[in-house]
């Protein structure tokens, strides 16, 4: 199930440095929300904010939860259950097959949860149009690996999907190919984006684009594509 | 408590000291496994790093194996000798080294000793107690293995009386060991000397006929020619201990003044307590030497004792290093695999999950190790059993017990804790700096 956004008074920092600071924030459930901003400028910290991979201040909820009242191993838990993560550079197990990397998360979950995992990993195979098949990723292309990586964020059926940089890795045909895949299969699910990405195409696609310099948003487009 | 573990079958003691050792890596594993998968990871990182795997696991298979057949192969020469031994309960010598004496009368290594004249055996071989006194006359071969003279009431307690044909009856026959490759009724002649040196044409003439072959021993004696002492004599021109008169008997009693002399007199007592008196009595300063082979052997074993144990700190010690560079690698190989195990974080696995992979991964480099350590400590005891055993033909087996299969066991459950570490450590950066790479 997709969950709101809203944020208030959010700060990052590493030592004595603010990394992050964002006011006030509110996307609703279901939006797709693209982040760019010069390198360097907090863009993944932001994204990791968001997943509660980092400790963060003030109030960053997702609908009633609250990840900076949260304890790591409980906003581990809450990342397990709501959302999905897609890095630039995939980071699949290059000696599995897609199917066992795309059910990954079927690992470390419960008996019950397994099953529904390796059947929505498999659908999402088929929907992305990977290869089937026994071959590992590590013969697979750039376009065809973080296929597999999607359908390894979708297989627990989170609401929420955190892309960081997810096509640039892959040549222009190959990022087209994607970004049609991706907005589809999420519009589709009424699911939650939110990609940092320079990449125009895939920015175009989505309902907002906000704009993140020095640590701040400094542009926000929300209205644009709505 | 104690009385009830006393009371258990050895077996039974065996297997739950194996149990108890085990414990803290059945304990580990059930914690860190409990609900997980983490199979497919393990499989995926001892392929992504099969070449340095297998080093390891064949580091810890040698160094495991090596301690194991150290300990199998001492024991198993230990009951070899002491069993090839076992007949000689007294034996009778001119003064020397009792480990020269032992090694020339026992187990029938070539060496120059010198000779027990007619008198001294007269008063081994009509003391009350005595109930054997076997002269053994060495020094002939045929085609490698030795040519002994004896009595034949020797060859009989020897073999326990399980001689196929028969015993010899008469100078000039013989009766050989298990391994002679001669068959009975088949004639040969002796060599002068044994060895590159022995001289084959010295004893030109002399036929000798093998009459029966004993049944195996496991001793040296399987590989020895037995033929009446008589004949070893009258074969070097000697006396051959009887007068004319008697004609051709054989076998005791013998005339002192006609009895060319013997290097040994195996004397096995009517009762084995009166094994201690015998001894001191035919310990004569400047005459003869009794001793026990066993109480020989026992010094050897003690000796062989040190060395084993001087070893056996070599082993362990290599043992640690083994571990530690084993542990160390795992240390950098999970480095290499960091990202991954960051990205399983942030899937939302957790800590537990990893740890699992990880030691998972650990501890089964480490059983495979041991694994094929005892298969290496196995083949190698075997393979050096062999070698005595065809050297010496003391019947040398290699066996793994339970004491060597506990070591091992201990060594791996120790290396299972210790594999928490590289876990921990892999858990101890920051799941985002990881990622950052
Ligand atoms: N733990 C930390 N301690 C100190 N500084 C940090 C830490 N983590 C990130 N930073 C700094 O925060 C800033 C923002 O980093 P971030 O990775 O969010 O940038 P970004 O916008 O994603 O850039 P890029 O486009 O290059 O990926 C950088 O200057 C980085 O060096
Ligand atoms: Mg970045």
């Amino acid at each position: 199930m997709a969950l709101p956004l809203e944020i208030k008074d959010l700060e990052v920092r590493a030592g004595t440095r603010t990394l992050l600071k964002v006011g006030d924030l509110s996307a609703p459930a279901g939006a797709l929300i693209g982040i760019r901003g010069p390198s360097g400028a907090g863009k993944s910290t932001f994204l990791h904010a968001l997943s509660g991979l980092i400790e963060v201040r003030g109030r960053l909820c997702w609908g009633e939860v609250d990840l900076a009242r949260l304890r790591p191993e409980r906003r581990t838990a809450f990342r397990a259950h709501n959302m999905g993560l897609i890095f630039q550079d995939f980071l699949l197990f290059e000696e599995l097959s897609p199917q066992a990397n795309a059910g990954l998360s079927g690992l470390f979950r419960t008996r019950h949860d397994r099953a529904p995992i390796a059947t929505r990993a498999a659908e999402g195979l088929a929907r992305l149009g990977v290869p089937q098949g026994n071959r590992t990723v590590g013969s697979f292309s750039g376009g065809e690996r973080q296929r597999v990586a999607i359908a390894r964020a979708l297989a627990t059926d989170p609401g929420l999907l955190l892309a960081d940089e997810p096509t640039a890795s892959l040549d222009r045909r190959a990022a087209d190919a994607l970004i049609e895949d991706l907005t589809g299969l999420l519009r589709a699910g009424g699911k939650t984006l939110i990609a940092v990405s320079h990449d125009a195409h895939l920015l175009e696609r989505l309902d907002r684009v906000l704009t993140i310099e020095d640590g701040k948003v400094t542009d926000d487009t929300g209205v644009q594509a709505a | 408590m104690r009385d009830s573990w006393d009371s258990l079958p050895v077996l039974a003691q065996d297997l739950i000291i194996a149990g108890a050792l085990l414990l803290p890596l059945l304990v580990i594993g059930g914690i860190l496994l409990r609900g997980f998968r983490p199979l497919p990871l393990v499989r995926a990182l001892m392929w992504r790093f099969r070449w340095a795997n297998l080093l390891f696991v064949l580091l810890i298979a040698v160094s495991t194996g090596m301690g194991i057949g150290l300990i199998a192969q001492e024991r198993g020469l230990r009951t070899g000798s002491a069993q090839a031994a076992e007949k000689f309960d007294l034996v009778v010598t001119a003064p020397g080294s009792e480990l020269t004496m032992m090694l020339a009368a026992v187990f029938l290594q070539p060496s120059a000793v010198p000779l027990l004249d007619g008198a001294a055996y007269d008063r081994i071989a009509n003391h009350p107690q005595v109930q054997i006194a076997a002269p053994i006359a060495f020094g002939d071969s045929h085609d490698g293995a030795p040519v002994v003279g004896t009595i034949a009431e020797f060859v009989t307690y020897l073999s326990d009386g399980q001689i196929e044909g028969r015993i010899f009856a008469r100078s000039g026959e013989a009766v050989v060991g298990a391994a002679i490759d001669l068959r009975i009724g088949d004639r040969f002649t002796p060599a002068h000397g044994r060895g590159s040196g022995a001289d084959a044409e010295a004893h030109d003439g002399v036929g000798i006929e093998v009459v029966g072959r004993m049944a195996r021993s496991g001793s040296p004696w399987d590989r020895a020619i037995l033929i009446p002492v008589e004949t070893v004599w009258e074969v070097h021109g000697l006396a051959n201990g009887h007068p004319f008169e008697d004609g051709d008997r054989i076998g005791p009693p013998f005339t002192p003044e006609l009895f060319p002399g013997t290097p040994a007199v195996i004397v096995h007592a009517g009762e084995l307590w009166a094994n201690y008196a015998l001894r001191s009595e035919f310990t004569v300063a400047g005459e003869t030497m009794a001793f026990f082979p066993g109480t020989v052997l026992a010094d050897l074993y003690r000796v062989m004792g040190d060395v084993r144990q001087a070893m056996s700190v070599m082993s362990i010690v290599t043992q640690v290093l083994v571990a530690a560079s084993v542990l160390l690698g795992l240390f950098i190989l999970t480095r290499l695999f960091q990202r991954q195990l960051a990205m399983l974080r942030a899937l939302g696995a957790p800590r537990r999950f990893v740890m699992a992979v990880v030691w998972g991964y650990g501890v089964t480099l480490l059983v495979a190790g041991t694994m094929l350590g005892l298969a290496f400590g196995y083949a190698a005891a075997l393979v050096l059993s062999r070698i005595v055993t065809h050297r010496t033909d003391v019947l040398v087996t290699a066996t793994i017990t339970w004491a060597e299969v506990n070591l091992a066991l201990g060594f791996l459950s120790a290396m299972s804790v210790l594999s928490l570490v590289p876990a921990l450590v892999v858990l101890t950066r920051p799941v985002v700096e990881n990622l950052r790479q």
